[in-house]
């Protein structure tokens, strides 16, 4: 059952499905997940929202994920809390590169599977409070 | 002609009361399946309430719906049809069941919300993007424009404003050994020590601002007071030279002696007086360009002075070592030291300025055999007979006819650092130097591996004995993945080719754990060892112990 108390978590995904899917499975395991389904709606959500985690795709029309990173993280005051994953199918040593660059905290490889994915989430949101105390 | 339509899938018997509490309403209702389309192809669709329990039904009516600009309420049959609606962003949600006067409140609402039109979202990442403009997050000051439009008034009644732009010069050289989150933090220290410095002073009711978000120069505004004159020269002069105290200072307390040696400010400054024919704008701007230009013809007097200082240091020879200790993880038995040439007279104590000096003056060959020498001096005086030696070389030293094979006469305890940074030009000449020095018995480290993009080919290229990973893969690795990941890679890839994986720069515990724990082999920073001055055997064992 989705608990209350959970740290809200955005999940941006311009696929519909795969937003959908990662939202049931995540919603599951008692998050509370809110979805975007582009890199604008993302940004214009994040204030409300206010995520302790961000699952970020990187391919998608208009602003892409590395665009929606770099804002994020920029906030004034949410930038520095919260942690975004990217969803991408970064294979190469220069990807991870640029991730770093531009502030990313961790990714998932893109085809996922979905306890990989929950795992990552998981790791991040105990490091996000680690932190955060 | 206007007629409002009001399309439905829902069977509830509440709904025809509801329309017809709105004004010339009528209701037309579709099966739940082919309501996205009939949004889409029935022109007078003002509002669609969608009760379908099917979250792909809900999905394409609601994309549909505002594809078209039509509001969507949704009729919701529990919490999850409840909070998909929110998900979807329909304009409006009800719980069935519900009354005609609820549910033609709720679609009023949709229906005004709905004219307000998708450009909310667009107005509030403008806003997003607008706010990140005006401040920088960094340091939590005001970017120029905003403090233009703050000192305008300030300006004119008064009719003077002296500009001062502080120009941070080694800044950059922090990001390029370091990486930005260093520069960031530095940067974040600096503008804090600059404020408490300010709030001090005479200057308390100057402004502090940066030209531009997340950039390194800093500019600030100082209109006197009411019957009180400007700061004259000497006073500004003054108040420099302790500012630069305060914050070089802050900067060591928090980020170390070599951080700290980096650190170098110089103040520009200029008066600007107000003038009615001129725009205000303009006359801030020229302002600061002037002040700007003052900063640097300092910076450059400044440089001059330290070229005559490399000079007669290289006629003295005044180059000493600091070693700074390389253990082995799991031991944390000292395996080597890597030797770091600093230059005694202060101005040139850090080995980044006395290099750049160096380039600029045409001397790194001269300065570099200086620094061998010196640090070979300390295999027989410093070191322990199994200890390695681990020298900083650069690509272009190869060419030098004065470094060669037969320099070192114990080239088995030596480890040739090249660092990625520099590139090679002439490659396969390169390559056979370096073999020729393999031949004699000198090993070979990568430094500041994997700080560009050019991955593990560029390693595989020099087979290195040793790979000494970038600060920047190292600072805060412990909250990081991506970099656990990728020291995770390289520590693989090290153990497939012979070589061993050091990690830079580990300052705390937790990065400590953080590299022990993906096997990384040898370990080096402050966390277990300052650079040691002069270490003889009698220091050796202290460490050690």
């Amino acid at each position: 059952m989705p608990n209350a108390k959970s740290p809200p978590i955005l999940v941006v995904d311009d696929n519909h499905d795969n937003a959908e899917i990662i939202r049931q499975y995540l919603q599951m395991r008692g998050y509370s997940i809110t979805v975007a389904h582009s890199g604008d709606e993302a940004i214009a959500l994040f204030e409300s929202v206010r995520p302790a985690v961000v699952l970020l795709d990187v391919m998608m029309p208009g602003r892409d994920g590395w665009e929606v990173c770099r804002i994020m993280k920029q906030h004034p005051t949410l930038g520095r809390t919260v942690r975004v994953i990217m969803v991408t199918a970064l294979d190469e040593w220069q990807d991870k590169r640029e991730a770093l660059q531009i502030g990313a905290d961790d990714y998932v490889e893109k085809p996922f599977d979905l306890p990989t994915l929950a795992a990552t989430v998981q790791r991040n949101l105990a490091m996000q409070r680690a932190m955060a105390s | 002609m206007s007629e409002s339509i009001l399309l439905t899938d829902s069977n509830e018997s509440a709904l025809e009361p509801a329309v017809r509490q709105l004004d010339g309403w009528t209701i037309e209702r579709v099966k739940a399946g082919e309501l996205a389309n009939a949004v889409a192809a029935r022109p007078g669709v003002r509002a669609v309430v969608v009760a379908s329990n099917s979250p792909d039904v809900l999905r394409a009516v609601v994309e549909r719906a505002h594809s078209c600009g039509v509001p969507v309420v949704v009729a919701c049959a529990d919490d999850t049809a409840r909070r998909r609606a929110v998900e979807l962003r329909a304009e409006e949600w009800y719980r069935c069941p519900a009354d005609a006067a609820e549910i033609a409140q709720r679609i009023r609402g949709a229906v005004g919300r709905g004219s307000l039109g998708s450009g909310i979202s667009d107005d509030r990442v403008d806003r997003v993007e607008y706010e990140q403009m005006l401040h920088d997050s960094l340091t939590g000051l005001p970017t120029l424009p905003v403090m233009i439009e703050r000192s305008r008034s300030l300006f004119k009644e008064r009719g003077e404003l002296v500009v001062l732009y502080l120009n941070f010069v080694r800044y950059s050289k922090i990001e390029e050994i370091y990486g930005w989150e260093k520069l960031d933090a530095v940067l974040e220290t600096t503008a804090a020590a600059v404020r408490e410095f300010l709030d001090d002073t005479a200057l308390s009711t100057s402004r502090l601002m940066v030209s531009f978000t997340n950039d390194d120069d800093f500019i600030f505004f100082h209109v006197p007071a009411t019957g009180v004159a400007a700061a004259s020269e000497n006073e500004i002069t003054d108040m420099v030279a302790r500012l630069q105290r305060h914050v070089g200072g802050r900067i060591e307390a928090q980020h170390g002696e070599d951080i700290a040696a980096l650190f170098d400010i110089y103040v520009g400054r200029a008066h600007v007086y107000y003038n009615p024919k001129i725009r205000l704008e303009r006359l801030i701007y020229r302002g600061i360009r002037e002040a700007a230009n003052a900063a640097r013809s300092i910076e450059e007097r400044e440089r001059g002075r330290r070229v005559a200082d490399l000079r007669s240091s290289l006629r003295d020879r005044a180059v000493y070592v600091d070693y700074h200790p390389i253990v082995v993880t799991e031991t944390q038995e000292i395996f080597g030291y890597e030797a770091l040439a600093r230059g005694v007279m202060r101005s040139l104590r850090s080995p980044e300025v006395m290099f750049d000096v160096a380039a600029e003056a045409d001397l790194v060959w001269e300065l570099s055999r200086l620094c061998r020498a010196r640090a070979i001096e300390g295999i027989e005086t410093r070191l322990q007979p199994n200890e390695l030696l681990f020298l900083n070389v650069d690509p272009h030293d190869f060419s030098d006819p004065a470094f060669n094979e037969d320099e070192v006469k114990y080239p088995e305890r030596v480890v040739i650092e090249i660092t990625e940074r520099t590139a090679i030009k002439d490659y396969p000449k390169f390559r056979e130097r370096l073999r020729i020095f393999r031949e004699r018995g000198f090993r070979f480290a990568v430094d500041d591996a994997g700080s560009g993009y050019a991955g593990l080919g560029s390693i595989a290229n020099l087979e290195p004995d040793f790979i000494k990973l970038d600060i920047s893969l190292i600072n805060a690795i412990d909250t990081n993945f991506i970099k656990q990941n990728l020291v995770e890679t390289m520590v693989k890839f090290a153990n497939d080719h012979g070589a061993r994986v050091i990690a830079e720069g580990v300052e705390r515990a937790e990065e400590f754990k953080t590299v022990k724990d993906l096997g990384v082999h040898l370990v080096q920073g402050f966390f277990l060892h300052r650079p040691l001055h002069l270490p003889l055997p009698s220091v050796v064992e202290t460490v050690k112990r």
